[in-house]
């Protein structure tokens, strides 16, 4: 029996996962039990201003790492905080923002009394759990008293960052925005207009694919800016909005009917069912394709020459569709969070507040901004862009509505079945209504 | 020994904390969430026998369990008797035996992720090695990944990863085998190829039905070729992958847990089996 042991050992060590995940959740009520313990230092002399300046140490967790196009940026503004305040260490904690991992982690850390004290997370559905915990510290006084800092957002940005409960809990960076981008030199030689409306979009797959060019790159499993896109070109802003709670807004499956008219005029690549977000991104980078579904932030990753090459248009209303062909997907998605913790420790509340707004200054918006493509939260002039950028930002200012990506608006084992319908649609194997049926379906035993 | 037992509860104490609590809690906390319904971290609900109740209707865990019991069929076929091969092959030798050793051996070293890394740029259709070989012999090209291939595919260095492990047990159990019998088999005039089908394998059977049990209850482990390889797509999902998916991608804790649980008792069952199957007499030299 010696071998099932063993079996059971590995099994059991990848169960040890969910303990990191679950552990602690019998006391996560709104107070934090942590910071009892913490309060007992206040004895130290805390308001006194920095003038005896005592040490304090700040964990900042962000997605700004690895391969992220604003990690110098980020860190030099780190680096510009600690010079100004010799007295502050800050460890600067990153993350990929790719992989699924990313949210495990901070979920697991805000539940089991790790929370970083500053945190930059998604805004909406996804800091859901956290913030109705009450682990993070609603913005809306902070901002309030401090009118230099709140007039540097742009007041849509603040308003974008507002959970349903109204509170605002994170101050936003920079926003985002999808589209189709285009890499025009491929059009041009092949006597094409850009696709703003599906007939052009039609007519420009069909020649492309002929020619042996890949029209749009896009994979079936990690489909997920084909799905947001063409759900709510076909849904429209408002229908998109409500996500499969209520009840089936039949134009919903117009948009997977769109995907698989799409495949059978040969839109796709070839490997489609095979390859994942990053060789798609290859593709159109190495100029193999013409056309990809893709969000600003991918721009800094293409080739110099693709992506001179490119601009970005909104993704045309598919057949029968409720949008206008001009509704985008955007939005401030993430912002920083000061966690409750840190804001009820007397020996850290200034320093982290004082780090939060010089995160969210005009400045360091700037700075990233330049660096990452994204739309600027504060009212600053971003320099040295490349124009599919600034096309992008005409994009967004000209169009009619921004929603936030319908991932956002169903659950994630939802929107993880719409992904898995969409290769079996293309392929006839299953009906737009039957896709659209099922999700409804997972949807509602999610919110039981 | 009355003295002793003091001491040996003292150190047995460690490993049973460690194993407690890497092993127990998790096992039982995973127990306890599959009654409930989870959305992300901070909500659940209990909701009884429902998650085992999918469980047993999940056309998906049922395709995903499949496809890990074909896997395990290349596993035990391939990489156990690739392994048997080449240790048969080195122990024949007289030169090199170490260096052979160490060059089959090393792919065991080599992390599963960088493998299956290396892996996705042979099969990739546009860019691949494969195709690209291919191409020069003005052959079509192949997706190598699609419904038909793709379980293949992601076999291949599956097996080969793990063929230099089963290799040097192998290889130690033949140097184990006394030379008197080979010494007496030679008198009797034997050929090598005799020697090694009614001699060798015969005396190191009990090592194999050892490694066969590894290789079915490691099968149930797999988990990283598939996620990047395919991350599960085209008739590919494994139980590992599927509870990864489940847990960790659509947060959903509760049913992953249950699949967790389903995967300890299929694999304490499939490792009963093969142990009756596979009953061992020990042999002595």
């Amino acid at each position: 029996m010696k071998r099932s042991s063993m079996l059971l050992l590995s099994v059991m060590l990848m169960l040890t996962m969910f303990l990191a995940a679950c552990g602690n959740n019998g006391n996560n009520g709104g107070t934090t039990p942590a910071a009892d313990g913490e309060k007992q230092n206040t004895e130290t002399p805390a308001p006194d201003k920095k003038d005896d300046a005592a040490p304090v140490s700040l964990r900042v967790f962000s997605t700004f790492g690895g391969t992220d196009a604003a990690r110098e940026a980020f860190q030099s503004a780190l680096d510009e905080f600690t010079a100004a305040h010799p007295n502050v260490k800050i460890e600067n904690d990153t993350m990929s923002a790719n992989d699924d991992g990313f949210r495990t982690k901070v979920n697991t850390d805000m539940n089991s009394g790790n929370e970083p004290d500053l945190l930059f997370y998604f805004i909406g559905a996804d800091a859901e759990g956290f913030v109705n915990a009450g682990k993070v510290v609603p913005l809306n006084e902070l901002l309030d008293a401090n009118p230099d800092w709140k007039n540097g957002f742009i007041p849509d940005a603040l308003e974008l960052a507002r959970q349903k409960d109204g509170n605002i809990y994170a101050a936003p960076l920079t926003g985002f925005y999808e589209g189709l981008f285009v890499n025009k030199k491929i059009f041009e030689e092949n006597g094409l207009e850009l696709p703003t409306d599906w007939e052009k979009l039609t007519t420009a797959v069909k020649t492309l694919s002929k020619k042996g060019i890949i029209p749009l790159s896009v994979p079936f499993d990690q489909s997920h800016y084909l799905i947001e896109h063409t759900i709510l070109s076909a849904a429209g802003p408002e229908s998109q909005a409500k996500g499969l709670i209520d009840s089936i807004d039949p134009n919903w499956e117009k948009g997977y009917a769109a995907m698989k008219e799409l495949y059978d005029l040969g839109a796709f690549p070839k490997d489609a069912a095979t390859i994942d977000l990053g060789m798609a991104g290859n593709y159109y980078s190495e100029g193999l394709a013409a056309m990809i579904l893709e969000g600003s932030w991918a721009v800094g990753g293409w080739s110099d020459e693709t992506r001179d090459n490119s601009t970005v248009v909104p993704f045309p209303t598919v057949p029968g569709g409720a949008g206008s062909g001009n509704d985008i997907v955007g939005g401030f998605g993430s912002g920083f969070y000061l966690s409750k913790k840190t804001y009820d420790d007397a020996a850290k509340k200034d320093a982290a507040v004082e780090l939060l707004k010089h995160l969210t200054s005009p400045a360091t918006i700037q700075k990233i901004a330049s660096a990452n493509g994204g739309t600027p939260a504060a009212d600053v002039e971003v320099t040295g862009l490349p124009q599919v950028a600034l096309d992008g930002f005409a994009m967004a200012a000209k169009a009619n509505s921004i929603s936030s990506p319908v991932d956002s608006k169903v659950s994630q084992e939802t929107f993880s079945n719409l992904r898995a319908s969409v290769q079996p649609v293309v392929e006839g194997k299953k009906s737009p209504t039957d896709a659209i049926a099922e999700a409804k379906k997972v949807e509602d035993a999610n919110k039981k | 020994m009355k003295g002793d037992r003091k001491y040996i509860v003292l150190f047995l104490l460690p490993a049973v904390a460690i194993m407690t609590i890497f092993l127990y809690y998790p096992f039982f906390k995973s127990l306890y969430l599959s009654f409930y319904r989870t959305t992300g971290f901070f909500d659940k609900k209990f909701v009884g026998w429902a998650n085992y109740e999918r469980l047993f209707t999940d056309k998906l865990l049922g395709a995903a369990t499949l496809h890990t019991l074909e896997i395990m069929l290349y596993v035990i076929v391939f990489q156990v008797g690739i392994a048997l091969v080449l240790a048969v092959l080195v122990d024949n030798i007289s030169k090199l035996k170490s260096f052979y050793r160490t060059v089959f051996f090393f792919p065991v070293v080599i992390s599963g992720t960088a493998i299956s890394l290396l892996f996705v740029l042979f099969y990739n259709y546009n860019f691949g090695l494969l195709n690209n070989l291919l191409a020069q012999f003005d052959i079509e090209k192949v997706l190598w990944l699609d419904d038909k291939n793709a379980l293949k595919a992601v076999s291949i260095p599956t097996v080969w990863h793990y063929v230099g492990f089963y290799f040097v047990l192998f290889l130690t159990a033949m140097s184990k085998i006394p030379s008197d019998y080979y010494e007496a088999a030679k008198l009797e005039g034997i050929s090598a190829f005799k020697r090694t089908t009614m001699l060798t394998i015969p005396l190191i059977m009990s090592d194999i039905k050892v490694v066969i049990t590894l290789a079915i209850t490691g099968t149930l482990k797999v988990f990283e070729f598939v996620w990047v390889i395919t991350s599960g797509q085209n008739g590919t999902e494994v139980l590992g992958t599927y509870m990864y998916k489940k847990a960790m991608v659509d947060q959903n804790f509760g049913y992953g847990s249950t699949v967790a649980i389903y995967m300890v008792v299929f694999g304490v069952l499939l490792a009963v089996i093969a142990n009756r199957l596979l009953k061992r007499d020990e042999i002595t030299y």
